[in-house]
């Protein structure tokens, strides 16, 4: 049987495509879950009140933490992570909350610590959200340490780490999550 | 308002399929638009809806003035005042690729046309010169599919849109309100597209040397005739097939003409309305003036005029402006680093008091005006302040008066060279200070040897020990051209200008709207161009180059700046 020439291209086409990650760079897949360890690097980075935060000392007090890679004026990922972030913490028991949520800045030129104050202003963030900027060669350290760096934030992906408490790994979420999946992925690291 | 998930090739051309089908099934189930006569949009005066309408787009306020609800990810929910529909489809609303998903166009011009994935900018005319007969992805949107869009993410041709769109809770009167805006959202192209060529026009205030002019319009004429010789000679051959069409079809001739100001500042705006209305222009590219750029600015703001790149460093500093995009903040910005690097000291006695003492001029007042500014966002209490009378150079002795009568820790001395005589009196203690890059210029490496160590400099570009490695190719093109001055630093910037401009006319593609042009700079990645050690954008970033160095002049006659300090951000 005499195949179609145009058939024969579009299925190679589109298998190079799918191999290649091409349409993968498009489309991210429902979000994938692995449990890694990380060591933090010893930086000190800046929080939204103009605060110096040692990084490591921070991350590794054994206090639950979930982090996320930002910048204020992002165009499509940080909202939706944000509001990620925002929408998880009206789910927190009331009172002073145990889970850390930290952002860290991909942008640090343009991320000064007043872009970060009006940006958790925006999501209506409570206590408890901090946000974290520094030199560019102290962000690449973390972006590396947690293998996230890029070079240009504009390619930049949806990233959720959550550290467990008792082992001290981090749950890396590639991906975006609906709320409840958020919860149940804190709840099954224990942080909630 | 949308964006796509990317599904396996033969999938999508089952999808495309299934949309064409749908094409001819009847209107989905959405809540029909409320009918209202003829001239208004739910009951409003179109331009009433259309102001309410923007507010919606850029601000995610409903027209009640609350936030307009909505749900990402199936089950978050979302005001519109943390992100609107113009954080993703920007301004111009021609969409964007960030973090690895494309947000679809929502412009007027787009929504009323069918979507192809194949050569999706093609004109429904090229399609048919071209007889293309694949199919589309989704008709053009009426009303009510648009609305079922918005409220469900399902397009017509009954494509889901990615979780990440929000999906929105609007009313039919709100939503008739949206709709009614981006219907004439970028619907028609700007000012200044006329027939194959894109206009550009500069603008040159009284009072600048020739020498400067051409330091600037040399390059910048260059870059149009090279642009325009380029189509003519490989333009038949480049061009062919459909991909080429509609590559060609984003192409334009440029034009550049130079509008020289006269008289007073005051009287600049009028002049600039009167060049507008008899050439319109779709930007304005550099530009010189030997004070301050405000006018312009005010002109650009009101006649929604892009300006890129005006080569001042007096511009208005603003966090809401939109239409002028500036390398920096200038004189404000190394106020600025002044500020942020005192505070940034792990020993605080230098930050302990600090004196401004300020030259009655327009650089003075920017450089105290940045360091006052950033001191308070700091949450630091507000510094003393001198204003030296207009004219009058700083005298040793009104110095050592200072010095003795305030007691600061630091002075910040924001004086041109003049002052120089005056730098003895801070031998006489251990009080630092800190002066200008900009403002000293030349006469930078001729500091008094004797205050040296206690002298930190803002110096707002790349060290200079760098420098010619990122300069070179520049200086190769502009070497060429031109007698250059690179002290002014002119030639340089307009090459990092032309940069920036030549990946923008490509990113905007065939959509142009003003808009359009400064959302696509706001996409561009980080650049390293001459002169600053980083330029960045993103969308309403209007600032590119964000910091500065701290230096302080070396010892001997020839000296070279020594850096003091990691490019201070923060």
């Amino acid at each position: 049987m005499r195949r179609n020439p145009w058939a024969t291209l579009l299925t190679t086409a589109s298998l190079w495509l799918s191999g290649s990650g091409f349409l993968a760079a498009q489309a991210p897949p429902p979000y994938t879950r692995t449990l890694e360890t990380y060591t933090v690097p010893d930086v000190v980075l800046v929080n939204q009140d103009g605060a110096k935060v040692k990084l490591k000392a921070l991350l590794d007090s054994g206090e639950p933490v979930i982090l996320d890679f930002i910048f204020g004026t992002c165009t499509t990922i940080c909202p939706v992570l944000s509001a990620g972030y925002a929408n998880l913490q009206t789910k927190l028991p009331a009172g002073p909350s145990k889970v850390h949520l930290i952002s860290v800045s991909i942008d640090p030129e343009n991320d000064t610590p007043k872009v970060m104050r009006d940006y958790l202003k925006r999501y209506r963030a409570k206590p408890g959200w901090d946000f974290f900027t520094g030199r560019r060669e102290d962000i690449d350290k973390v972006m590396n340490a947690f293998n996230a760096y890029i070079p240009n934030k504009m390619s930049h992906y949806p990233l959720t780490l959550i550290r467990d408490p008792k082992t001290g790994q981090w749950i890396r979420i590639f991906g975006m999550m609906s709320s409840s999946e958020f919860v149940a992925e804190c709840r099954k690291a224990g942080v909630l | 308002m949308s964006g796509w998930r990317a599904i396996p090739l033969l999938s999508r051309c089952l999808a495309g399929a299934f949309g064409f089908l749908l094409l001819t099934a009847p209107a989905l189930a959405a809540p029909p638009a409320t009918a209202h006569p003829a001239g208004t949009v739910a009951g409003l005066p179109e331009d009433k809806a259309l102001a309410l309408g923007e507010r919606m787009y850029r601000q995610g306020l409903l027209p009640s003035g609350e936030p307009m609800p909505s749900v990402v990810n199936n089950d978050v929910p979302v005001a519109g005042t943390a992100f609107s529909c113009s954080s993703c489809h920007l301004r111009a609303g021609l969409g964007s690729w960030e973090g690895g998903i494309v947000t679809l166009p929502t412009n007027g011009a787009r929504l009323a046309i069918p979507r192809y994935w194949k050569f999706p900018n093609l004109s429904p005319e090229e399609r048919r010169e071209l007889k293309l007969q694949n199919p589309a992805a989704r008709p053009a949107y009426t009303d009510e599919t648009l609305a079922h869009l918005l409220r469900t993410g399902r397009d017509p041709s009954g494509y889901d849109m990615h979780s990440v769109m929000p999906r929105y809770h609007l009313s039919d009167p709100d939503m008739a309100i949206l709709i009614h805006y981006l219907r004439n959202l970028s619907a028609r192209h700007s000012p200044g597209v006329v027939g194959d060529t894109l206009r550009f026009a500069t603008v040159i205030a009284p009072g600048v040397s020739e020498d400067d002019q051409q330091a600037m319009l040399v390059p910048l004429n260059n870059y149009v005739a090279r642009h325009n010789q380029f189509s003519a000679g490989f333009g038949n051959r480049m061009y062919l097939g459909v991909g080429g069409n509609e590559m060609s079809g984003a192409y334009r001739k440029l034009s550049l003409s130079v509008w020289r100001l006269t008289g007073a500042p005051e009287t600049w705006e009028a002049q600039l309305d009167a060049f507008l209305a008899k050439e319109p222009a779709f930007a304005l590219l550099g530009g010189l003036a030997p004070g301050d750029w405000k006018p312009i600015h005010a002109f650009c703001e009101r006649a929604q005029l892009p300006c890129l790149f005006p080569i001042t460093d007096l511009p208005v500093v603003s966090d809401t402006d939109w239409y002028t995009q500036y390398f920096s903040k200038g004189y404000y910005q190394e106020g600025q680093a002044a500020a942020r690097y005192l505070h940034g000291l792990e020993d605080p006695k230098p930050a302990r008091k600090v004196l401004q003492i300020i030259e009655n001029s327009l650089e003075g007042k920017a450089l105290a005006q940045g360091f006052r500014d950033t001191w308070a966002e700091l949450g630091q209490a507000a510094m003393p302040e001198i204003l030296l009378p207009e004219g009058k150079p700083l005298a040793l002795a009104t110095l050592a008066d200072l010095l003795a009568r305030e007691k600061p820790s630091t002075v910040l001395l924001w004086t041109g060279a003049s002052a120089f005589p005056a730098l003895t009196a801070l031998t006489r203690g251990a009080t630092g200070a800190f002066m200008s890059a900009r403002l000293l210029g030349s006469q930078l490496t001729s500091l008094p040897e004797l205050v040296r160590t206690q002298v930190w400099i803002t110096y707002p570009y790349r060290d200079p020990k760098l420098e010619p490695k990122y300069s070179l190719y520049a200086d190769t093109l502009l070497g060429g051209l031109m007698q250059r001055h690179p002290e002014t630093r002119i030639s340089t910037r307009t090459y990092a200008l032309i940069q920036i401009l030549r990946q923008a006319l490509m990113d905007m593609d065939r959509h142009f709207y003003r808009d359009n042009l400064l959302d696509r700079i706001g996409m561009q990645r980080d650049q390293i161009l001459p002169d600053y050690l980083r330029l960045s954008f993103g969308p309403g970033q209007r600032y590119a180059s964000k910091g500065c160095f701290i230096m302080q002049v070396g010892p001997g006659p020839s000296p070279v700046l020594l850096r003091k300090s990691e490019w201070v951000i923060h």
